[in-house]
């Protein structure tokens, strides 16, 4: 079978969903490519917020802000649910060096606009009547910067939506090969168990196996697997009513703090950063952790420990409830911390919206956008010129 | 992380998981048995029929005769038998975790980091779906065997059974026994699917079997618990027929629709599965020395194909002698020499229309794994 599109996205995680369903709105004929099924990947190993406070000042919060506001307008527009959830957040400070670098990170946030505020231990104990006693305070962040959505019905409503907008969706489709044009190299088509289909556009939108279909055109994609695991509980009566994060962890995260927590040799060596959430099915997420372990994503009986252990420190009552299963998925890491978002200098024709780490789902909407903007040659919303692949390029040259 | 090493973790304390551990103990290997039950021996507990056979297989004995004696063998043979002790999960780095219920002491996590593992997990008892399925006073067959056999409670007074194989007929009768008012069976098929011998005990007592019929509804009271069952009478499609629905005064309904392997940690072992109609479900491919895809994992009883106890309890030991054969505690050729035997003695008993249906089936899951299992995966 041989047929053209006018693009061709690559996965059908929450990228590559968003961005098949806005090119679509824009008019053009598009193809959605899966390896596997919709949703398969690390979009539906993961949890289920998208935030600003988690997010660097600049780019990154700006980014963030304008997808949560974008997720309140999909959920009016889309006949499809995908339990869209705006609920506060709290980014917990267990002492005071983090209660104080939470607010100086707070007030530069505050600065840029955004209403972020501290609150002291008394009131975090009556906004999380089960949350430890002992805690310095925390960083809320008000439902308008912090929301929480359904992973899976996320991806399920871009494609539904976008389907009904005449989009093709090939699901467990095998790309064997990209044939470029041998003067320009100009993308002219992809090779599929479907058949051949011609275009002049890829999108490649496959998170964490982006760079493999980046190999197919000869390009080299930054991305690396970084594993997180997730615990799920029993169903149990609400026992927290924010998405509850531990700020400490935010301070290892980024190289630019050099931060140590006090926690075991366990919680350190797996990389663990509390997380909860309480799930519309009325269990508790429990996460979280980092961990570079190639595309292994088995669960590790260690890591399962030592989120159970930080776990209990923050929330008591968890000792009382049973976990009833655990699931691993892998991110997309870049080393800046920033997603690729951005046509390729080297290959026309040829895009990458991959890398978004631990924010697919909450960069999503908006970098659907983008890359609508980017392929009709409109400006973008705003700048973006940091999220280009050819920074990759500059590093390079400036090592060389 | 404190990590205990031994040579073999056998999981599931029933016929094939005991024989695989007292092989594997009796050629030296220090074994660890967990089994999430407070006692050990699986099913053989509520087994008090007298089973058939030849008398290398126990015939005549009754499943919990042989569960003693299988366990005294194994206390022998220097077993450690964990009870209470529920398999959580087959982790990367072959690590077993084991969530370990003590008496007197809260329960702990314990990791082991087993050589080999002998997987016995067993079987677990089909559902029908109908009206109010889940309330309170419908369950297994197996379930209601067990709370009149092992633990001396009787299930409720009135009984309607689903389900005319070995199992429900064998369970009607020692309901009866236990004081129950079994009121009917009822089968889907056109006949009764288990032995005449174990049928005509139920008929002689009274007990309607009502053939060509189904259960479309579970009557329930204020309390939510069942009073009453609906029963239907269906076409050659299975589909109950309109107008020929009947009620039947009862507390409880019993289900014995069969059983499936109880797959899940042979799947979180990364072990490749089959689909196989014949023995109930999914079931992992092995070898003739009941090894799996994956190096050092093996399996033994139900959970490669629900069969019966004197076959589980054969092929436990099959597994049992590889598994000190991978750990160098038995020369292979006197392992082969073992093991054909034994195989030999399965073949004996999978005859007659059932068994030999079986045997063939077992051949064919066999022939398969080498077929497909080039290269076994490393157990890490």
């Amino acid at each position: 079978m041989e047929k053209y599109y006018d693009i061709i996205v690559i996965g059908a995680g929450a990228i590559g969903s968003s961005v098949a369903y806005h090119l679509q709105e824009a008019g053009f004929s598009v193809a959605l490519l899966e390896k596997k099924d919709v949703a398969s990947g690390s979009s539906s190993h993961c949890d289920a917020v998208g935030l600003i406070c988690d997010k660097l000042p600049g780019i990154d919060t700006r980014m963030g802000q304008a997808s949560i506001d974008y997720f309140g307008v999909l959920a009016k527009k889309f006949h499809y649910d995908f339990e869209y959830n705006p609920k506060g957040c709290l980014y917990i400070c267990e002492t005071k060096p983090e209660f104080d670098a939470a607010s100086e990170y707070c007030a530069k946030q505050n600065a840029d606009g955004y209403p972020l505020r501290m609150v002291r231990t008394e009131e975090l104990c009556s906004m999380e009547p089960y949350i430890a006693r002992d805690l310095y305070g925390a960083l809320y962040t008000p439902s308008s910067g912090s929301v929480a959505v359904n992973p899976y019905k996320l991806c399920f409503a871009f494609v539904h939506e976008a389907k009904e907008l005449g989009l093709d969706c090939y699901t467990y489709c095998d790309i064997s090969r990209i044939d470029l044009n041998p003067e320009t190299h100009a993308v002219e088509s992809v090779v599929t168990n479907y058949g051949t289909f011609h275009t002049k556009k890829i999108v490649d939108c496959a998170g964490v196996w982006a760079p493999e279909i980046g190999k197919l055109v000869g390009i080299d994609i930054p991305i690396e697997p970084r594993k997180g695991t997730n615990l799920v509980s029993e169903q149990t009566p609400q026992l927290c009513f924010h998405k509850i994060l531990e700020y400490g962890y935010m301070m290892s995260k980024f190289d630019s703090i050099n931060f140590k927590r006090d926690v075991s040799p366990l919680v350190e060596e797996q990389n663990i950063a509390f997380n909860l959430e309480y799930t519309k099915a009325h269990n508790l997420l429990v996460g979280g952790n980092r961990l570079f372990r190639g595309m292994d994503t088995r669960s590790e009986i260690e890591t399962m420990k030592a989120i159970c252990e930080r776990a209990m420190r923050f929330y008591p009552k968890l000792r009382d409830i049973k976990c009833i299963r655990a699931y691993s998925g892998v991110r997309p890491f870049v080393k800046d911390h920033l997603p690729i978002v951005s046509d390729v200098d080297s290959v026309p024709g040829f895009y990458i919206a991959a890398g978004h780490e631990g924010d697919g789902i909450c960069f999503s909407p908006i970098t659907g956008r983008f890359v609508k903007q980017i392929i009709c040659g409109q400006p973008t919303d705003f700048d973006i010129s940091k999220l280009d692949y050819s920074r990759f390029m500059k590093e390079e040259a400036l090592a060389s | 992380m404190s990590v205990k090493m031994i040579d073999v973790l056998v999981i599931g304390a029933g016929p094939a998981g005991l024989a695989a551990a007292i092989e594997a103990a009796k050629l030296s290997a220090s074994v660890i048995i967990a089994d999430l039950n407070m006692k050990p021996g699986g099913q053989l507990f509520k087994q008090i029929h007298k089973f058939f056979g030849s008398s290398a297989h126990h015939s005549g004995s009754r499943g919990i005769d042989i569960g003693r004696m299988l366990l005294n063998e194994a206390e022998e043979a220097g077993v450690e038998i964990w009870l209470k002790s529920t398999v959580t999960g087959i982790f990367p780095g072959g690590k077993v975790s084991i969530e370990r219920e003590y008496d007197d002491r809260d329960a702990e996590l314990v990791t082991l980091h087993p050589k080999e593992v002998v997987i016995a997990t067993g079987a677990s008892e089909n559902a029908i779906r109908f009206k109010n399925w889940t309330a309170p006073g419908v369950m297994g067959a197996g379930a209601a065997q067990t709370m009149v056999n092992v633990n001396h409670v009787r299930p409720g007074n009135k009984v309607v059974m689903l389900g005319s194989g070995n199992v429900g007929l064998i369970v009607s009768y020692q309901l009866m026994q236990a004081g129950c008012d079994v009121k009917a069976l009822v089968e889907a098929a056109p006949k009764i699917g288990g032995y005449a011998v174990h049928a005509a005990k139920i008929r002689r007592a009274g007990v309607p079997i009502l053939l060509r019929h189904t259960i479309i509804e579970a009557k329930t009271g204020q309390d939510g618990s069942v009073c009453g069952c609906v029963t239907a009478e269906v076409n050659e499609h299975f589909a109950p027929i309109p107008g020929t629905e009947e009620t039947i005064d009862c507390d409880v309904i019993t289900i014995a629709a069969g059983l499936k392997p109880t797959m899940d940690l042979i799947k979180l072992a990364g072990c490749e599965l089959t689909y196989d109609a014949l023995f109930g479900g999914y079931v992992p491919l092995h070898s003739e020395k009941m090894e799996t895809s994956v190096r050092g994992i093996f399996v033994a009883g139900d959970s490669t194909g629900v069969e019966e106890a004197n076959t589980a309890l054969d092929e436990g030991r099959i597994a049992g002698i590889s598994a000190a054969e991978g750990l160098g505690l038995i020369s292979e050729t006197e392992a082969a020499d073992r093991r054909t035997e034994i195989w030999r003695r399965l073949d004996s008993l999978r005859m007659g229309p059932f068994g030999e249906r079986r045997r063939t089936e077992k051949n064919h899951l066999i022939e398969l794994y080498h077929e497909s299992v080039k290269e076994q995966k490393a157990f890490a």
